[in-house]
């Protein structure tokens, strides 16, 4: 509580120095993102601060009176366009700026609830986005706001107008490319401050790829493939290779290695690092591609000065089940045996949390934290899987004979422990709140399919449930020993991200489309509003002229609903919507 | 009839907007008639069944077998091209029944559909119909360097050229348990196959027979011969494609199956292939 007083009164000092009020229109400097966590009138990056810890120190709406939140307002994305929204939304000077599903943005005044301007991109045909036609956030800096489409395009809108600035290409949509994430900004010495953002596509021949452009123009300064074997970009030159050719790849297959950063980045002050999540190998079957595959299902640390690799860390080595390691890499520092360790955390699809050391990817710790997991028996002391050979999906080849080949059951299921919604960090109660799913798939050779016409030898899934009444479940874990504190169990699949305050609360939503706020000790359920669709979106808080606000963007999708099965029993029944929805604690009740 | 439901009232939004896309559902015979058009869908970049030659136009087997098709039924012909999904099931979905996501455009027709009873009960939503082309795996090689070819073991040491990710790769890498993984160039387009080839950089490729004559014929620098030695381990080596129609769409497949089989009965199936310089084999009924 103490240190959180004492962040306000710096931020408020700050905010007197410069003679900042909040009606003041003031453009966005890289060090506003660097220390946005510590300045809640704005939030001006995803994640509420670049290190992505979704840990707000605000407390005024605390334990005690948050019977009292109320909506203020709810916005209507319009259209028939509802579909899932899983977008955070930006707040500066009074302003919201938030994205919708089809790569729609709005800027909205928060004062009243009224549209100040809306943005549509013209979206091409011949798109087919995997998996949903979401967007995740916008980013800001200067007088620009910037969000990727899902053409693979990255756009800068004046933030005032919502007029583009510029428009470039990240990849080649016609080549199975897209993009959903917020972009990341961070400050170089080299270059000034950078636009990151990584790429998306789930078909073979992608190949993953971090970039940076100057925010100003939009130009490219540096790209960085994940996948060994290519060539990394400075101004326009090839620099350095990513790893060796063949090092862990067989013949020309890493040409086409998947590994798509599509969750986007996080990044650290102290360590001056980009982290990035890697996506699945390509192809899924991996008998065909012996060897670790790097970097695919990894995290990688990349210096922004130059683009380099600074380490990289695979959580699946091999993968053969598609868990797809894109998950936020969260820094925070540590107190374990009376020492403070520079930590990152992440909490894979695969279903384990891991503890590195945020400064040179060496291993910590890594627990389950989902129940049940049966591709591995654990992790080793260097932070590899204990594979169970039985676990891993047969080799279709086995089945040529034309039967269905041996079927296994893998928990976690592809859609993962945990799958793209970010969990968050408390500054006070030093635990991770991690949204989970608890889930596992049966994975058989099928005997004949085909492809583009053609007969090819392909896998058949289908995802269950491993308990009966629940799939969604929300933890609270504490870093130092994996221990799972509290468990709040939920019918459906949760597919939304997570927020913690200095209020001692947590917040997250759910398909069946209450926002709720828990108790960040004991897991107690304080308060939930019924926002009339699901909710898979990250809540986000900010003060204003004195109040604390609370937001959540609503409209069920993703990718759950794209996948039937058992798991469509959990969700079938559930609405689509498109919204905003605002709450504080009205000025009646303010006092109490 | 729930998701029929949805995907109708999609469809009036649709049209109550200003995007012209056309009717979003796939139609029974007297729907299309009167709409004075039809939809049929084919694949993108996928010579010689359809693809777009250097001026932009659309050509091909299955385009020319869909001009026959709405000649037929007295309607234009539009058409819908898109690349492949992950596998044919999701193709039909997206093609067929469901659309894609962001225009809900569907087809009332689907050329090059394998025609298997498997693939045809999991999907319930289509049914197929109409095998009209037999197609198998094979080989085209530059006979300067490889004159014959008995078996998969003379690329231990020479390499193949292959698209990523089709049944050809899928066949070679797997093939003698990886064992020609050092030999195997991956062309991410059909077209980077032909380069490949046809420059000299390999002297092999490998993919269904039609596309190796038509690789043969791309490159009319190399003396080219087609093969298909055995391939131990591979799916189907041969199998019939037809066409896909949404499942309350029949009567649309029957007229349109008898069109293909006149084609095929009055030589005009072959003559088409032969177009494309591609031997022509009936399927089985």
């Amino acid at each position: 509580m103490n240190k959180t007083h004492k962040i306000l009164a710096v931020a408020s000092a700050i905010a007197f120095a410069t003679g900042l009020s909040s009606q003041a229109h003031a453009d966005v400097g890289v060090a506003d993102i660097v220390g946005d966590q510590a300045t809640t009138q704005d939030i001006v990056s995803y994640g509420l601060g670049p290190r992505g810890q979704r840990y707000s120190p605000l407390s005024i709406i605390n334990k005690d009176n948050i019977k009292n939140l109320f909506p203020v307002w709810s916005f209507s994305f319009g259209g028939e366009k509802q579909r899932g929204q899983e977008s955070q939304p930006l707040i500066k000077d009074g302003v919201m700026y938030v994205t919708g599903s089809y790569s729609r943005m709005w800027a909205i005044d928060i004062a009243s609830g009224e549209e100040l301007w809306q943005y549509d991109a013209r979206l091409p045909e011949g798109i087919l986005p995997c998996c949903d036609v979401v967007n995740r956030g916008a980013a800001i800096l200067g007088d620009k706001v910037f969000f990727g489409t899902l053409d693979a395009k990255i756009v800068a809108l004046d933030k005032d107008t919502g007029k583009v600035v510029w428009r470039k290409t990240i990849a080649d949509f016609e080549a199975g490319y897209s993009y959903t994430a917020a972009p990341l900004i961070v400050p170089t010495d080299a270059h000034g401050p950078l636009i990151l953002t990584g790429n998306s596509g789930g078909e073979f021949g992608v190949v993953g790829e971090v970039q940076a452009r100057n925010p100003e123009t939009g130009d490219l300064v540096w790209t960085r493939p994940v996948i060994e074997g290519h060539m990394g970009t400075l101004n326009g030159e090839e620099t350095t290779m990513t790893g060796e050719t063949n090092e862990s790849w067989p013949g020309d297959m890493w040409k086409n290695g998947g590994g798509a950063p599509w969750l986007g980045g996080t990044y650290d002050p102290e360590s001056k690092l980009a982290y990035f999540g890697t996506g699945n190998p390509a192809p899924w079957n991996s008998y065909l591609r012996p060897g670790d595959n790097k970097w695919t299902s990894s995290r990688v640390a990349i210096n922004p000065e130059n683009g380099e690799i600074e380490w990289g860390f695979q959580t699946t080595p091999h993968d053969g089940w598609d868990y797809d390691g894109v998950n936020e890499f969260v820094t925070f520092d540590m107190e374990k045996d009376g020492k403070t360790i520079q930590a990152g955390a992440t909490a894979d699809r695969n279903g384990f949390f891991y503890i590195l050391d945020r400064n040179n990817g060496d291993f910590i710790s890594a627990t389950p934290f989902v129940k049940n997991i049966t591709w591995a028996k654990g992790i080793d002391e260097n932070g590899r899987p204990i594979w169970d050979p039985e676990n891993r999906p047969g080799d279709p080849a086995e089945s040529a004979d034309g039967k269905k080949g041996k079927s296994i059951f893998a928990v976690p299921s592809f859609l993962g422990g945990k799958n793209w919604m970010p969990m968050a960090y408390s500054q006070d109660s030093k635990l991770f709140y991690i949204p989970s799913n608890e889930w596992g798939m049966d994975i058989w050779n099928e005997p004949v399919t085909y492809k583009k016409g053609a007969a090819y030898l392909g896998a058949g899934f289908t995802i269950k449930p491993i308990f009966d009444d629940y799939i969604g479940s929300l933890k609270a874990v504490d870093p130092t020993s994996g221990e799972i504190k509290w468990e709040y169990k939920n019918k459906a699949p949760l597919w939304g991200g997570v927020l913690t305050t200095g209020g001692g609360l947590v917040f997250t939503g759910t398909p069946e489309g209450f926002l709720k706020a828990f108790d960040e000790e004991t897991g107690e359920e304080l308060w939930k509003f019924q926002t009339g669709t699901g909710i898979v979106s990250s809540p986000i808080t900010w003060e204003q002229d004195g109040e604390q606000y609370i937001t959540i963007v609503t409209g069920w999708g993703g990718a759950v609903p794209l996948w039937g099965g058992e798991v469509a029993k959990f969700v079938s029944y559930l609405n689509q919507g498109g919204s905003v929805w605002t709450f504080k604690i009205p000025e009646q009740l303010a006092s109490k | 009839m729930k998701l029929d439901a949805r995907i109708f009232i999609a469809g009036l939004l649709v049209l109550a907007s200003t995007v012209h896309y056309g009717l979003v559902q796939a139609r029974p015979i007297d729907e299309v008639t009167d709409s004075g058009y039809i939809t049929i869908f084919v694949y993108q970049d996928y010579a010689p069944y359809s693809f777009e030659d250097e001026s932009g136009e659309l050509k091909g087997i299955d385009v020319d077998i869909a001009k026959h098709f709405a000649e037929s039924l007295g309607v234009e012909l539009r058409f819908l091209v898109r690349g492949a999904d992950e596998n044919v099931d999701d193709d039909l979905r997206v093609n067929l029944w469901k659309g894609d996501l962001i225009h809900r455009k569907v087809a009332d027709v689907m050329m090059h559909v394998p025609y298997d009873r498997e693939l045809d009960t999991r999907n319930e939503f289509i049914v197929l119909m109409s095998p009209y082309f037999l197609e198998e795996m094979a080989v085209v090689t530059d006979t300067a360097v490889l004159p014959k070819l008995e078996t998969f073991g003379r690329f231990m040491n020479k390499p193949i050229a292959v698209e990523v990710d089709t049944a050809g790769d899928f066949f070679l890498s797997n093939a003698f348990r990886g064992a020609l993984h050092q030999s195997i160039r991956r062309g991410r387009t059909f077209d980077e196959v032909i380069d490949l080839y046809k420059n000299g950089d390999v002297p092999a490729a490998m993919g269904s027979k039609a596309q190796t004559q038509w690789i043969a014929n791309q490159s009319p620098d190399v003396e080219s011969k087609i093969f298909q030695p055995p391939m131990p381990g591979i799916v189907r080596k041969s199998w019939p494609v037809g066409i896909g129609i949404k499942h309350d769409s029949r009567d649309l497949g029957y007229a349109l199956t008898d069109v293909a089989f006149g084609l095929i009965q009055s030589g005009e199936m072959e003559a088409i292939a032969q177009k494309y310089g591609v031997s022509f084999t009936a399927p089985e009924y």
